[in-house]
């Protein structure tokens, strides 16, 4: 079973003012992701790519067409079903890293164990996340104190905290430094190899170049890189 | 959502928006001291009344009618047997007969009255009490020991009152207390008036020994044994066969409608001056109060006006927050609990500085009654009284006006689209 399954969704907004043509940023888009697979999504600035992902973390779900990510069909299931989807199977990670600042680190990556039944075992997990990332001594720092790497860390530990099958990321590198970039490009690459499912979208080709399959968003038509439209299995 | 994880996730949101917050509660706190402020008040006030007219709800003092058809034939009076059929009327627990002394008397006091020079003549008024009546407030005997014996006396203790914050300053007299006068005797001459044309023949010198204190005592003059009015009524050849009043105990208060109804088919009537006068202070300190109250919920009001405004404030900043929460799993319910949780943090906050602020502006009143205001009588030692309910009716209103001024913002945050809200700058 594949991890995302999108069929003709088109995404549009109004327009702005009576008289203009209304926005597409999505268009009769097709996607299949398997699990296990590292998918990079390129794509200009305004191409669509962030609606792309808040539409298959459902967070959006205002659109025309068919969409399941890992087996739920985004648009029949109900609001807590949805939010339950995103508590237990889905992980993000921001650009603009998006910690609470009234938190410490720690208290971010427990953020997911706040809600819902909660996560098991969420402390041990949270300390083994933070350490993971390489930030066991930061715990009790706020993200005023860290760096942009840092809290690029806290937030991706964050989306590990439930062990998500899924993983998506919106620019994850877009406000980093090179070399902290890299780092978290490579931790990308290490959960890859655990089985987890990315889908990252970024205009960075040091990312794509990670993943193995890499997507283009045209003016809201997705494309394989290179090719004019794609639909890949 | 577990409410631990509720209240610490709030918390940090608490003490990162602390200036904003402490506005609203501030507000809240206003709102709050002032209502408890005045419940207090408004229940000391009570306390007062209660103290200057003493009723019971299971009580009714029974006369006979001024004015009755039966009265001017010369057949309404209280006897023995109006007694019986009374303690036979449904739902009495007991029926307690009083005299008045039907003669005249006089106290003539000429000496050293607690260290001062005194000289000073009284008619005296004189009520008779069954001893069960009095019970222990009487500290020594009160029963007629005979026309050889000083005859036992009871007193109002709001007697003393007036006594101690009126006549004993306007005379250069000493102030009394119970153990002062427990025990001091009075000399009485029985069947003499200052009027000489009331003077009866064969008037009796004795005393009166102040026994005790009883809210039962007459107000007007001094309260003696029942038996004792009795027989000096008789030895003088007035009436001491018909009762003044009777004092009717039900068997407890809800039967005290009934038993009035009851007592007036006899053709008596209930004397309710005392517990009017109480109903009527009592009323007009309960609508004061009220209007005070209302007073006070409007501050309240507005203080949940300006936690509302402070909310939405503190949603419209947080709102990529709030995204982030929607992102890692919140429910729509998740994101207003929090809000709420914060608003009612804020609100309890603002209630317990309220009912303390309540309580130091009622000392520092109470402080500056004791030292400004003259002695009065009855002149209370504070005119609060906080009961545990204020401080339950403060702290649930602030409560309730913190979350009710919250509850727009918190719904607002609820519905936020999430993917607008992540990319909100």
């Amino acid at each position: 079973m594949s991890a995302i399954e999108l069929r003709g969704v088109t995404k549009g907004y109004p327009p702005r003012e009576p008289g203009l043509p209304a926005q597409e940023l999505l268009r009769g888009v097709d996607l299949t992701v398997q699990r296990g697979e590292f998918v990079a999504v390129e794509g200009q600035s305004g191409s669509g790519k962030s609606t792309l992902l808040h539409l298959l973390g459902g967070l959006d779900r205002e659109f025309d067409g068919t969409a399941h990510v890992l087996g739920c069909d985004l648009r029949a299931v109900t609001d807590a079903e949805l939010a339950a989807l995103r508590h237990t199977q889905i992980g993000f990670v921001f650009q603009s890293f998006n910690l609470l600042p009234s938190l410490s680190a720690l208290e971010n990556v427990l953020l997911p164990d706040f809600f819902g039944d909660g996560v098991p075992d969420a402390e041990r997990r949270a300390r083994e996340a933070l350490e993971r990332v390489g930030l066991a001594d930061k715990e009790r720092a706020r993200p005023v104190a860290l760096s942009g790497g840092e809290r690029q860390r806290v937030a991706i530990a964050r989306a590990l905290l439930a062990r998500p099958p899924l993983l998506l990321a919106d620019e994850p590198t877009g406000n980093l430094d090179a070399k902290t970039g890299q780092g978290v490009i490579d931790l990308f690459r290490q959960l890859h190899r655990e089985g987890m499912t990315l889908l990252i979208v970024t205009h960075e080709a040091r990312v794509s170049h990670a993943a193995n399959r890499v997507l283009v968003l045209r003016e809201g038509v997705l494309q394989t890189e290179g090719a004019e439209s794609m639909e890949t299995e | 959502m577990r409410v631990g994880k509720l209240i610490r996730l709030a918390r940090g949101n608490l003490v990162r928006e602390l200036g904003a917050l402490a506005v609203s509660a501030g507000g809240v706190a206003l709102g709050t001291g002032c209502l408890v402020f005045f419940l207090a008040l408004g229940t000391g006030l009570q306390d007062v009344v209660h103290d200057v007219f003493p009723v019971s709800t299971r009580e009714v003092e029974v006369v006979v009618p001024q004015l009755a058809i039966g009265s001017l034939l010369g057949e309404q009076k209280i006897d023995e047997a109006t007694v019986r059929r009374l303690r036979a009327v449904r739902g009495v627990a007991a029926v307690y007969p009083k005299m008045q002394l039907r003669i005249p008397a006089v106290s003539r006091y000429n000496g050293t009255f607690f260290g001062r020079e005194m000289r000073v003549g009284l008619e005296v008024v004189a009520t008779g009490l069954m001893p069960e009546l009095v019970g222990p407030d009487a500290r020594m005997p009160f029963d007629d020991r005979g026309e050889s014996q000083p005859i036992p006396v009871v007193i109002n203790r709001r007697l003393l009152e007036l006594y101690n914050k009126v006549f004993a300053p306007q005379r250069n007299l000493p102030r009394l207390t119970d153990s002062m006068l427990i025990g001091f005797q009075l000399p009485v001459e029985l069947g003499r008036s200052f009027m000489t044309s009331r003077t009866l023949p064969n008037p009796q010198d004795t005393s009166m020994l102040v026994v005790g204190f009883s809210e039962r005592a007459t107000l007007a003059g001094v309260s003696m044994p029942l038996a004792a009015i009795q027989r000096i009524n008789r030895k003088y050849g007035a009436d001491a066969d018909t009762y003044s009043s009777v004092l009717v105990r039900a068997q407890n208060a809800d039967e005290v409608t009934d038993l009035a109804a009851a007592v007036r088919k006899l053709g008596l009537e209930i004397d309710d001056t005392e517990r009017r006068y109480a109903v009527q202070i009592g009323a007009a300190v309960e609508l004061v109060t009220l209007a005070l109250s209302l007073l006070a919920a409007l501050i309240t009001g507005l203080a949940a006006v300006n936690t509302m405004q402070a909310f939405y404030a503190s949603v419209r900043e947080r709102t990529r927050e709030i995204g982030v929460l929607r992102a890692v799993g919140a429910t729509r319910g998740d994101v207003a609990a929090v809000v709420l949780v914060e608003a009612a943090a804020t609100g309890l906050a603002g209630g317990a500085v309220g009912v303390a602020l309540a309580r130091i502006a009622a000392a520092l009143l109470d402080r500056l009654a004791r030292t400004g205001l003259p002695d009065f009588p009855f002149k209370p030692t504070t005119f609060f009284s906080f009961q545990p309910g204020h401080v339950a009716v403060g702290l649930g209103v602030a409560l309730l006006a913190a979350l009710l001024g919250a509850f727009l913002p918190a719904r607002a945050a609820a519905r936020l689209d999430p993917a607008k809200a992540l990319t909100e700058s």
